[in-house]
C-alpha cells in the first residue's frame, strides 16, 4: 500500500494528493528541514505528522499508516506567517464594497474577527506561495490614530474559518498626518487616561452612573485597557526615528508592549530597539524615502537591525501579494542579512512577537503541522511550493489564477 | 500726410504681404524650433578603452556567450567575443559574474512622481481635462529625485518617464538616461522618439466620471479618443493643404495656427511619436487596435497589460508589445485576472513572435527589474513553455528598447551600440544577484565597492546629517 502511494506520488505529483490525504498521518522523508528553531537546518531528516501535529523529527523514522512524501533534495520549512495583512478583508482595493478593513464607527476597539472571508481568491493564491497563517489587521478606524484589533487566521480556506487567536493586538498610526505628531502623543495620553478612568468607573457605570467616554466607545476603552492589563501588543505604524524614541518612552510610562511597523528609520536606533526588545516589522524592499518621516530608508535596514539583535519580522503591505515577503527576505539576504535569520523573520519571529510560538512558526515537536515543501531555495524568486500542509492536511495547490492560465494557454495554442 | 485711399490700400496690401511672409517665416522657424528646441544636450565625455574579461554574457539579442570579453571605447561597444585584443585597455575581471546590457524600464514615473511624495512635486497627471496631448512629461521632471540613484544601483541605465493615466490622452513621455544633470535636457536620451501616453479603462472614467463629466464609462473613453483623432486628422489636413500651396499662395495666406496638442497627435498619425497605452483588459486592447485602424496610427505598447495573455495572439499579429508586471494584481477590477505566466504567454504567442516587456511603474520595482523578469521566466518555465534566460533578458533590455524606438542605440551588447553595461555579482535571474558595476556610455557610474563611485542627487546631500549623505 505504501509503495503504491509512493509510486502514485511520483506519477502525479504531490499536489493532487489532498483527496486521499484526509485524516491520514504524513511522513515526510529525507527533507532538508529549515526548522526556524534552535535546531537550525537538519539535513536528510524525516518529519512525522500525526493528527495534525508534528510528532517526530529525526532520521529513519518509519510509519506503517502514514502517507509518505519523498522529499529528497528538497527544502521543508514551517508555513510562513503574514504579519499585519489585510488578507481575507480585501478583494479589490478600489471597490469599497469588497473591503472590510476600514470603519468610521469604531477606533481602538474595531475588531475585524467577524469579517474574514475564507473564500477570498487571495487566500489559495497566497497559500500556494507558502503563507499558512495570516495576522489580519484593519487599515483604519475612526479618527487618525487607532485602526483597531487584529486576529489570526489559518489559510486552509474552510468556509467556517474562525480565528486561531482573536483580537490579538491593536494597530495604530503615528506621524505623517496634517495634524502635529505632538497632538497624536497627547491624544494617546488622553486615550489611556480615559481607559484607566473607565476601569475605575465600571462599578459606578453598572449602578447606572454616567461616564463620559468622550470620543471613544466603551468598546474602544476596553481594548485600550487590554493593552495594559493583558499586555497585548500595540503595533505602531511609524517611520521617523525620533517618533520611535518618543513612543518607546510612552510605552514604558504606560507599561505597553509595542511593535514597530514600517519603521524605515529603525536602523538608526537599532541598539535601543534591541535593548528594549521591541520587534520591528519591515518590508526590506521598500527603501524609498517616500515622506519626510522616512528620509533614512535604506536597503540594508533588515541586516543592520538583525546584526544589532533586534527581532525582525518581514511583511509586505500588499495583501494580494503577502507571499512576496519571501522576495523581501531574499533581498534582505542579498544586502547582508543572515539567511537563517531571514527565514526566521518570515516564521518564528512573527509567531514570537504575537505570542503564537507555542503552536506555529517553527518545525518542532508538538507544534501544528503547518509546513511547506519547496522545489528550491524558499527565498529565491524562481522557487515554487511543491506541497503546503496546514494542520497536517495537504492543501490543494489550485488557484483561480492557474485556472485562467490553463484556459488561455489553450486559447492561445500554447498548451 | 494724408494718403489717398488708393495708396493706403496698396500699403495695406504690402503690409499684409509682409505679415504673410513673416507668418510663413515664423511657421518655418517654429517647425524647426520643434525639432531642435528641447533637444537632448547630453554629450558624454569620451570614455577610456575598457575591456571586461571572463564574463558570462547575456547579450540581449537572444544569445549568451560564456567566459568572453566585451571591449568598449569612446562611449561605444567595440567588440564582444573571445580573445579580444586587450592592448592599452583597462581590464575588468568578471570571472564568475554575469554581464547584461543596461536595464531599461519602459514605465517609470521617477522625476514626475518623485520621492518624497509631496503635493508640491506631484507633477505626473494634468488631470484637469481628459485629453491633454499638449503637455510633456519632461517639463515636470525633477532632476534631483533620489529614486534615480536607487534605480542605478539596480542596473537601470535608461528609463521612460510617462505622464500618469488619469487622462485618455495624457501627454508626451520622455526617455531619459540614468545620469545626473542639472537639466532635464541633460538627461534626455539623444535622438529618442517622442512618445504619447494614452490610457484605457478605469482610471479616466473614475477621475472624470467622479466629477460628473465625460468620460464616465468605457464607451465614453472610446468616444473621447475618436473625437480627438478626428480633430487631429482635420488639423493634419490643414497643415498638409498649407504645405502643398505654392510659395506665392503661402504668401497670400496665413499658416494654420499652432496647436500644441494637435501637433502631438499629428506626430502620432505621421508615425513620429510612439503610442504607449495603459490598458489592462484584453477586449479593451482589441478595441484600441480598432481605433488605431480607424485613424491609421500605430500603438507601440500596451502597458500594465494584465490580460495580455488573453489576446496574446492578436497582439503578436499586430506587432504590438505588452509591458507587464510579474505579479501585481487585484488593486482594481481590471487587474483582477492576473496570471504569473502573462509575460511568458505573450512572448511565446504566434510561434514566439510576441513582444513581451517587464516594466515596473514603481520606484521599488525598478530597483529589481531583473527579479521581476526572473519571476515571469520561472512561471513560464514551470508552465512548460520553452523559455530561456537568453530570451527573458530581452524583456528588460532589447524589447523595451524596440518599443521606445532606441534599439539601434541600446538594448543589446553589440558593436556600435552605447556602452551601457551591467556586471552582476551572480546570475541576474537570482534574488541574491546584485548589480556590481554599471556603465553608461562607457563610464562607470556605479561601483558597489566604492561609495564615491556614483553621483548623489542634491536631495541626498546633508538631509539626515549635515555632515553626511543619505546613502
Amino acid at each position: 500500500m505504501k509503495l503504491i502511494k509512493l509510486i502514485f506520488l511520483v506519477a502525479i505529483g504531490i499536489s493532487s494528493l489532498s483527496v486521499f490525504a484526509e485524516k491520514e498521518d504524513i511522513l515526510i522523508k529525507n527533507a532538508t528541514v529549515i526548522t526556524s528553531s534552535d535546531q537550525g537546518v537538519l539535513n536528510e531528516t524525516d518529519v512525522l505528522i500525526k493528527e495534525g501535529i508534528i510528532s517526530s523529527i529525526g532520521k529513519n523514522i518509519d510509519s506503517e499508516e502514514a502517507l509518505i512524501i519523498n522529499a529528497e533534495g528538497r527544502i521543508l520549512t514551517a508555513g510562513l506567517l503574514a504579519p499585519v495583512t489585510n488578507l481575507g478583508l480585501i478583494e479589490i482595493e478600489l471597490e469599497a464594497e469588497t473591503r472590510d478593513d476600514r470603519t468610521d464607527h469604531f477606533s481602538a476597539g474595531f475588531s475585524i474577527s467577524s469579517a474574514f472571508n475564507s473564500s477570498s481568491t487571495l487566500i489559495p493564491y497566497n497559500r500556494t506561495s507558502g503563507i499558512t497563517s495570516a495576522i489580519v489587521f484593519p487599515s483604519s478606524g475612526r479618527g487618525e490614530v487607532f485602526s483597531g484589533l487584529g486576529s489570526v487566521f489559518k489559510t486552509h480556506g474552510n468556509i467556517d474559518t474562525h480565528p486561531i487567536s482573536t483580537d490579538i493586538a491593536m494597530v495604530m498610526q503615528m506621524g505623517g498626518n496634517s495634524d502635529s505628531r505632538a497632538s497624536i502623543f497627547l491624544e494617546l495620553e488622553d486615550a489611556f487616561l480615559k481607559a484607566k478612568q473607565f476601569k475605575k468607573s465600571k462599578n459606578m457605570i453598572q449602578r447606572g452612573g454616567f461616564f463620559d467616554s468622550g470620543e471613544y466607545s466603551e468598546r474602544d476603552l476596553e481594548a485600550l485597557l487590554d493593552l495594559i492589563e493583558e499586555r497585548k501588543p500595540l503595533i505602531v505604524k511609524i517611520n521617523r526615528a525620533s517618533d520611535m524614541l518618543r513612543m518607546i518612552e510612552f510605552s514604558k510610562v504606560h507599561g505597553i508592549n509595542i511593535i514597530f511597523h514600517g519603521a524605515k528609520e529603525a536602523w538608526r536606533i537599532a541598539d535601543r530597539l534591541a535593548k528594549e526588545k521591541i520587534p520591528v516589522i519591515i518590508d526590506p524592499m521598500d527603501n524609498i524615502p517616500s515622506s519626510f518621516d522616512s528620509i533614512g530608508a535604506r536597503i540594508d535596514g533588515a541586516s543592520i537591525l538583525t546584526e544589532s539583535g533586534v527581532n525582525v519580522l518581514i511583511g509586505i503591505a500588499d495583501a494580494h501579494n503577502s507571499f512576496l515577503s519571501r522576495q523581501g527576505a531574499g533581498n534582505a539576504v542579498a544586502n547582508g542579512m543572515d539567511q537563517y535569520e531571514a527565514m526566521k523573520a518570515l516564521t518564528i519571529n512573527i509567531a514570537k512577537a504575537f505570542g503564537l510560538a507555542d503552536s506555529i512558526g517553527s518545525i518542532e515537536i508538538g507544534k501544528n503541522a503547518d509546513l511547506v515543501l519547496w522545489d528550491g531555495d524558499p527565498l529565491e524568486v524562481s522557487t515554487f511550493s511543491d506541497a503546503v500542509i496546514i494542520d497536517g492536511k495537504i492543501m490543494s495547490n489550485m488557484t483561480r489564477s492557474k485556472r485562467l492560465r490553463d484556459r488561455y494557454l489553450k486559447v492561445i495554442g500554447l498548451d | 500726410m494724408i494718403l489717398s485711399p488708393k495708396y493706403s490700400c496698396l500699403i495695406i496690401a504690402f503690409v499684409l504681404t509682409l505679415f504673410g511672409a513673416i507668418s510663413v517665416q515664423s511657421q518655418i522657424n517654429e517647425r524647426e524650433l520643434i525639432n531642435y528646441a528641447y533637444e537632448s544636450t547630453y554629450k558624454p565625455e569620451e570614455s577610456e578603452k575598457i575591456i571586461i574579461v571572463n564574463a558570462n554574457i547575456l547579450t540581449g539579442n537572444g544569445d549568451s556567450i560564456l567566459d568572453a570579453s566585451i571591449l568598449m571605447q569612446k562611449n561605444k561597444i567595440v567588440a564582444i567575443g573571445k580573445d579580444l585584443d586587450q592592448t592599452d585597455a583597462l581590464v575588468i575581471d568578471a570571472e564568475g559574474k554575469w554581464v547584461t546590457p543596461g536595464i531599461i524600464d519602459i514605465h517609470s514615473h521617477m522625476g514626475v512622481y518623485p520621492a518624497p511624495s509631496l503635493r508640491s512635486n506631484s507633477d505626473g497627471n494634468e488631470a484637469t481635462s481628459p485629453t491633454t496631448p499638449h503637455v510633456w512629461a519632461e517639463h515636470s521632471v525633477w532632476t534631483q529625485d533620489p529614486q534615480y540613484t536607487l534605480a542605478l544601483k539596480g542596473g537601470i541605465t535608461t528609463f521612460h518617464v510617462l505622464v500618469g493615466s488619469a487622462n485618455l490622452i495624457g501627454g508626451r513621455g520622455v526617455t531619459l538616461k540614468n545620469i545626473r544633470s542639472r537639466t532635464v535636457q541633460g538627461m534626455k536620451f539623444p535622438n529618442a522618439p517622442y512618445t504619447l501616453k494614452m490610457a484605457c479603462g478605469e482610471n479616466p472614467k473614475r477621475v472624470y466620471g467622479g466629477r460628473k463629466s465625460e468620460p464616465s464609462t468605457r464607451m465614453g473613453n472610446v468616444a473621447g479618443y475618436r473625437n480627438a483623432w478626428i480633430e487631429a486628422q482635420a488639423y493634419q489636413r490643414r497643415l498638409n493643404e498649407y504645405a502643398e500651396k505654392s510659395d506665392e499662395a503661402k504668401e497670400m495666406s496665413y499658416s494654420p495656427s499652432r496647436d500644441l496638442g494637435l501637433e502631438t497627435l499629428v506626430g502620432v498619425l505621421e508615425g513620429d511619436i510612439l503610442v504607449q497605452m495603459h490598458c489592462y483588459r484584453g477586449e479593451e486592447m482589441a478595441v484600441m487596435l480598432d481605433v488605431a485602424k480607424e485613424f491609421d496610427y500605430k500603438i507601440t505598447t500596451f502597458h500594465h497589460a494584465i490580460e495580455a495573455y488573453k489576446v496574446a495572439d492578436i497582439l503578436a499579429q499586430n506587432s504590438v508589445c505588452a509591458a507587464m508586471w510579474a505579479d501585481w494584481w487585484g488593486f482594481k477590477h481590471e487587474a483582477f485576472d492576473m496570471v504569473w505566466e502573462n509575460t511568458a504567454i505573450v512572448d511565446q504567442a504566434e510561434n514566439k513572435t510576441g513582444c513581451a516587456i517587464v516594466h515596473s511603474d514603481s520606484a521599488v520595482g525598478i530597483q529589481r527589474l531583473n527579479q521581476e523578469a526572473a519571476k515571469a521566466l520561472a512561471a513560464g518555465q514551470k508552465a512548460g513553455l520553452g523559455l530561456s534566460k537568453e530570451r527573458a533578458i530581452q524583456w528588460i533590455t532589447l524589447n523595451p528598447a524596440k518599443a521606445l524606438g532606441i534599439d539601434d542605440q541600446v538594448g543589446s551588447i553589440e558593436p556600435g551600440k552605447m556602452a551601457d553595461i551591467v556586471i552582476w555579482s551572480d546570475d541576474p535571474f537570482s534574488v541574491y544577484s546584485r548589480a556590481e558595476k554599471v556603465f553608461i556610455d562607457g563610464h562607470l557610474k556605479f561601483n558597489i565597492d566604492d561609495p564615491d563611485s556614483f553621483q548623489r542627487t542634491d536631495f541626498d546631500i546633508g538631509i539626515i546629517d549635515p555632515e553626511g549623505d543619505r546613502l
